[in-house]
């Protein structure tokens, strides 16, 4: 009936971005509300009537036409001040179009002047994450608190204050062109890497891999690239970054739907184009920079990751000099973590359990799943089993990914095993 | 054999408020569903209703907009499917992605010449 279906992987929140951008683009973010429930109406309907039928050959058409048909009833109805004629012509366009390459062009575009409309500077930094989620990545409020580590209602709130900033001070969509492009930038990208480690990592449900959010959010980082005003040394950066990333892809899990860890990854499954593309981008973005930014730094690790060999051959003392340089620019759980693997590669278990201490004491401290992950590795390395095998367990509790507690429970068996 | 009619109703409510991804999983979870029952020759027809409709009475002296008092109520989309006997057809329909969402399955059996 539709085995179509499972060829599109997450069309839905790459096509609500989409549209919403392009419709919000057309008829202004004055009607953003609207707008928003029209693609969100169009989704339901999709969803309802392609469970039944095949899905059709242009969904991108298809969802375009409906909701732009829903959108124009809706502000007829409100007897709003439209141009009947502009929309018309608008509709036409709409349906005469929607096979055409033309689209592409008007979404890319719609899409850059949407970022950048997000990241508006008189809206603060928390609402244009929140904007950029949720209107250009699709995302939903829940998915947004477990992404920024906060409360479903908080992402709610905030967002509908989000919205009425941008409507108060965004009147139409453009890109800036001004000299305060660079710091809109900066906000742009962590958007993107946002956007991004919300694919690559997964926070919520058996779905680990989201490679299709992780492209879009390399899309979105090209489309910046096009522009010659966006194509900064940190946007190539960050592209290297996320191509590393992302080569490792398949690796990192089995036929058996489940975690691969780094350590066991077959090394044959990294994506060697995409290497070759990361190179061409942190070439570039090291040629445009006297200074790494922090994606340099992580492009670079991330580079080390994937043409290691094999993971005793991993480079682990580039990977921790990487880390001494990130930490000092941006220290959060989750870079204290990550240098601490290489540390104790470097410098042993018994000094990495010392540096795990002193985290334990500092002020960003997070009792993550990530957290009690590391700190089970440190106590194999140590032969403390049962420590190890306490802390794995607390990692299962704080982690809310199937995958990710599956992945810890057989660490666990793997111990017992390994005692027998 | 007979052929029954599964009614589904309600679960609108949760269904507006999930996320795209969220849809196009029930989505799949749906196509999954009745690919199922197509394989296994149980489908026979199915489609969704729009949410507007009309209720005419009195040939036609009376019409409201339908549908009607309480979404969850409201009609959403039928199926027909062929199963030995009732019981059958309600085991059937508890593989129902629908439930997911708070609705329910009305079956009722079509009646037909060979009873």
């Amino acid at each position: 009936m539709n085995s179509t279906n499972i060829l599109i992987e997450h069309i839905f929140r790459h096509e609500y971005g989409k549209i919403v951008a392009l419709l919000i683009n057309k008829f202004g973010p004055a009607h953003i509300e609207k707008i928003e429930d029209a693609v969100q109406d169009t989704l339901l309907k999709a969803m309802q009537l392609w469970s039944y039928k095949e899905t059709p050959k242009n969904p991108t058409g298809w969802l375009l036409r409906v909701a732009t048909n829903s959108l124009i009833d809706t502000l007829r109805k409100d007897k709003k001040t439209m141009l009947r004629e502009e929309t018309e012509a608008f509709l036409k366009e709409i349906n005469s179009n929607t096979e055409d390459i033309h689209l592409n062009t008007i979404i890319g575009d719609s899409q850059l002047k949407m970022i950048f409309a997000c990241c508006h500077p008189s809206i603060s930094q928390e609402y244009q994450i929140i904007l950029s989620l949720k209107l250009i990545g699709g995302f939903s409020n829940k998915e947004i608190a477990k992404a920024l580590l906060k409360k479903e209602e908080t992402i709610a709130k905030a967002f509908t204050r989000a919205k009425k900033k941008l409507r108060t001070n965004v009147k139409s969509l453009k890109i800036p062109m001004e000299l305060g492009l660079r710091s809109r930038l900066n906000v742009v990208l962590k958007i993107i890497y946002l956007l991004f480690s919300e694919g690559y990592r997964t926070t919520s449900g058996e779905v680990l891999i989201k490679k299709d959010i992780c492209f879009e959010s390399i899309r979105l980082a090209l489309l910046l690239t096009e522009n010659k005003y966006c194509n900064q040394p940190e946007v190539n950066a960050l592209i290297a970054l996320m191509c590393f990333h992302v080569s490792r892809f398949e690796a990192r899990i089995d036929a058996n739907n489940e975690i691969v860890d780094l350590e066991h990854q077959d090394r044959k499954k990294y994506d060697r184009d995409l290497i070759v593309v990361g190179n061409q981008y942190l070439g570039l973005a090291t040629q445009q920079s006297e200074e790494p930014s922090g994606y340099h730094l992580q492009a670079a690790i991330s580079y080390c990751y994937s043409i290691a060999e094999s993971f005793s051959k991993t480079d682990w003392n580039s990977i921790l000099d990487f880390y001494d340089i990130l930490i000092k620019k941006q220290r959060s759980p989750v870079v204290v973590l990550n240098r601490l693997i290489s540390y104790n590669k470097v410098h042993g278990a018994n000094q990495a359990m010392n540096e795990l201490k002193l985290y334990e004491l500092s002020s960003n401290f997070n009792d993550s799943a990530m957290y009690y992950a590391v700190k089970a590795e440190l106590y194999k390395d140590l032969d403390q089993f049962d420590k190890s095998k306490m802390a794995l367990k607390r990692a299962i509790k704080k982690s809310n990914n199937l995958l990710e507690q599956k992945h810890f429970s057989k660490k666990i068996s793997l111990l017992e095993k390994s005692r027998l | 054999m007979s052929n029954f009619l599964y009614l589904f109703r309600g679960g609108d409510a949760s269904r507006i408020q999930q996320s795209p991804d969220e849809m196009q999983a029930h989505m799949q979870k749906w196509g999954t569903w009745m690919g199922g029952l197509k394989e296994k020759g149980q489908l026979v027809d199915g489609l969704p209703l729009n949410k507007e409709g009309k209720v005419v009475e009195k040939a036609g002296q009376v019409i409201t907009n339908g549908p009607f008092a309480e979404g969850a109520e409201v009609v959403g989309g039928y199926l027909i499917v062929t199963a030995n006997h009732l019981d059958e057809a309600v085991e059937i329909s508890k593989g129902c992605p629908i439930f997911e969402h708070n609705g329910n399955v009305e079956v009722r059996e079509i009646m037909s010449m060979d009873m």
